[in-house]
């Protein structure tokens, strides 16, 4: 076990122990190699459960919305960014919430992991930096700063903006050159191109919605492409469709996406919907000098006015 | 029972002389994922693919299609009339499929063809479509299929059986259907079937015991239904859903859907799409109330339909082929081997 | 949003926004002038354009 699990565990048992919250939310083992699965421990005995490696790239601010009971938290820096704009946007109060912060330094793409192998992995585990990945036919040994999610390579905020205690300590933050590299890559090309694009990014689109219900940002309790009166997008596979819901879904993300990477890593289809999201986060830094979810005493981007904001699209 | 022998260097052209009578679907890869989809002049089926990620369901029953049209155009006599959309149901061969995928198709049959009501979009598709398997010598670790009446190497709803025998495929004849595909193919090399069989068999034996992981399902017959329905577990197993649809998508077993009416100008067309039961607009009634509002009861009533309704209703085995799809693509893994399981050993709190 | 239409594929001047009171008739005209202009200027639009085929 690794010691993150270990504090983790007792980090947890203690909170209940004394009766600071009602129930503690992380991750347990998954049935699966690499996976791992949201739950909530009410007792002592369930933290024993509890686990924390490189593949909880799912974010727990999900689990939390408005959730009546004290709860406990374990929160990587996205999470704990995403439980900011819980409070901001009032989901979830702070009083309700003990945060058990985890310093991060990425989570794995299993799927580029995968890919290394001709056969299914059978095994993974971890010991500091590096993994240990055995399949049917081969064993590697391979650095985990090679298989990051591409929203890890890019994280700025490994370490929590938001905590009560900490399971491990901080970590140093990463030195990105080019932080935009993925989005000035898509602004380059010319407006057919784009358009052909995100075309071909959406062919395989299932529209299973794991992407939005993946999302902490997606807590509205009906979705615009699940309302039937009055019916605002088609509900079938109509490529317009299809890319109305993306588009619109990537909106209303706009100035609140922390890039957890949650809708990639639980997309079925493999489809890097990042590339809506990641345009709207480039945006508000670069407009408004805004990253969202760090901090609980400002009020969401699109939520305020300053008259130094920029206006020159307005005639 | 004949065996056919087909030499590796012969497939293409095979698969070239069957493209004049057949449409061909197979699986290929594309941007890393394998798929089943329709296969142009110059593509082939992958035989060496790994699991599609969305089942070759879709072949017969597609995730969007048309099924009536209309015309709103008041100056033509049967305006506003819904006649059934004409389709292409010339033969077609599906490539490669495996045999749990295969069975999942006679399961979905169960549903589509019935003595009360057929599905004509279904039936038709179905009737037109020759089904040429291949055995699976290899199991991913996700396979779970012997366990739930199929596996590896099974037959059921298959008419030609393909086992790659490195050099050659042995293609073991189960159907009229399936030997006039091999007709047209060219494919026609008999081989002595005593000695085939018994290759063949060891192949699925050695299959077979590759498969790690099973589930039991020999008790869920005889639950009561209620006690399952109000097991303690449920909440527990829900927790993490997110209530997506990835299980019923990728699912070659789900069969519900939904129907739309979409318009542009006069033209009026009446669609079905695949739905999901984790959808709350699944149940959500016009009253505005929802049966299953709360998302335990959904993920209870995808558990419930697939290994205790279904069992009940058609008394042919559980609604699931074990292909592992779910298992695999869950995003936060929920796994029907674990719930099976549970449901299967459950026995209620007598006390109470 | 004018941007991420953009980034998606779709021409920037097919959006344009504007502050206009009630009062201001002139602007209004000048506005919708310019604007049918711009879009005039864009070959027709088939994106975004369901066709149900």
């Amino acid at each position: 076990m690794n010691k993150l699990t270990q504090n983790i565990r007792e980090l947890s048992s203690n909170l209940l122990k004394n009766n600071k919250v009602d129930m503690v939310i992380g991750f347990k083992k998954g049935t699966i190699p690499m996976a791992v699965s949201p739950m909530a421990a009410h007792n002592i005995e369930q933290t024993k459960e509890f686990i924390w490696d490189s593949n909880c790239g799912i974010n727990l601010a999900n689990f939390i919305s408005d959730k009546k009971e004290k709860i406990g938290i374990i929160a990587k820096g996205c999470d704990s960014r995403n439980i900011v704009t819980h409070i901001t946007e009032n989901k979830i109060s702070r009083d309700k919430l003990h945060i058990i912060g985890v310093p991060c330094t990425g989570m794995i793409d299993k799927i580029k992991l995968q890919s290394n192998f001709n056969d299914d992995i059978t095994d993974y585990s971890e010991n500091g930096e590096d993994i240990i990945v055995k399949s049917g036919l081969i064993e590697k040994n391979l650095k985990k700063s090679d298989y990051l999610k591409s929203n890890c390579k890019t994280c700025m905020h490994r370490n929590p903006v938001i905590y009560d205690e900490l399971a491990a300590e901080l970590v140093q933050e990463q030195k990105i050159e080019d932080q935009f590299a993925d989005v000035k890559k898509i602004e380059s090309l010319s407006i057919e191109d784009k358009w052909n694009y995100f075309d071909n990014l959406l062919k395989d689109c299932i529209r299973c919605y794991a992407c939005k219900n993946a999302c902490p940002l997606c807590y509205c309790p009906s979705c615009f492409v699940n309302e039937s009166n009055p019916q605002w997008v088609g509900k079938g596979q109509d490529k317009t469709d299809i890319k109305t819901f993306h588009f619109l879904r990537a909106y209303h993300c706009a100035g609140r996406c922390t890039d957890c990477g949650a809708c990639v890593q639980a997309c079925p289809m493999n489809i890097n919907v990042r590339d809506f999201t990641r345009k709207l986060i480039k945006d508000s830094y670069e407009i408004y000098g805004w990253e969202a979810g760090l901090d609980i005493t400002k009020r969401p981007l699109l939520d305020t006015f300053s008259l130094k904001d920029d206006d020159s699209f307005i005639k | 029972m004949k065996v056919i022998k087909i030499n590796k260097k012969d497939w293409e052209n095979g698969i070239n002389q069957s493209k004049k009578e057949y449409q061909l679907f197979g699986p290929v890869k594309e941007k890393d994922n394998y798929i089943f989809k329709k296969l142009q002049l110059d593509e082939y089926p992958d035989m060496e693919h790994k699991d599609t990620l969305v089942s070759p369901k879709s072949i017969l029953f597609p995730q969007t299609e048309k099924i009536l049209q209309t015309n709103l155009d008041e100056s033509i006599d049967d305006h506003h009339i819904m006649k059934q959309v004409k389709k292409d149901y010339s033969k077609r061969a599906v490539i490669s499929i495996k045999p749990y995928d295969a069975k999942a198709i006679q399961i979905l049959n169960l549903n589509f063809d019935t003595d009360e009501y057929k599905d004509p979009y279904w039936c038709e598709a179905y009737k037109a479509t020759t089904f040429i398997g291949l055995a699976v010598n290899n199991p991913s670790v996700f396979d779970f299929s012997s366990s739930t009446n199929t596996g590896p190497f099974a037959e059921q709803g298959l008419d030609v059986l393909l086992i790659d025998c490195s050099k050659e495929y042995l293609a073991k004849v189960l159907t009229d259907k399936g030997q006039a595909f091999l007709d047209v193919a060219g494919f026609n090399q008999e081989t002595d079937n005593k000695k085939a069989i018994e290759i063949i068999n060891n192949m699925k034996k050695k299959a077979e015991n590759a498969i790690s992981s099973q589930i039991s399902t020999q008790n869920l017959k005889d639950k009561n239904t209620l006690d399952l329905y109000e097991a303690p577990f449920w909440d527990d197993i829900a927790f993490s859903c997110i209530n997506c649809g990835t299980c019923s998508f990728v699912c070659p077993t789900c069969w519900c859907f939904d129907i739309q009416d979409e318009t542009k100008g006069n033209l009026s067309y009446r669609i079905r799409n695949w739905d999901t039961c984790m959808s709350p607009l699944f149940t959500l009634h016009a009253s505005g109330h929802n049966p299953r509002g709360e998302k335990t009861m959904r993920v209870r009533q995808r558990f419930m339909h697939k290994l205790k309704y279904f069992l009940d209703k058609y008394d042919n085995g559980i609604m699931c082929v074990g292909c592992g799809r779910c298992v695999k693509l869950c995003p936060v893994n929920i796994d029907i081997r674990k719930v099976c399981n549970l449901m299967n050993s459950h026995e209620p709190d007598t006390d109470n | 949003m004018g941007n991420l239409l953009e980034h998606m594929g779709i021409e920037k001047q097919r959006l344009h926004f504007s502050w206009i009171s009630s009062a201001e008739a002139t602007k209004f005209v000048n506005v919708a002038k310019e604007v049918t202009n711009a879009v005039r200027a864009l070959e027709p639009n088939n994106k975004f354009v369901k066709t149900l085929d």
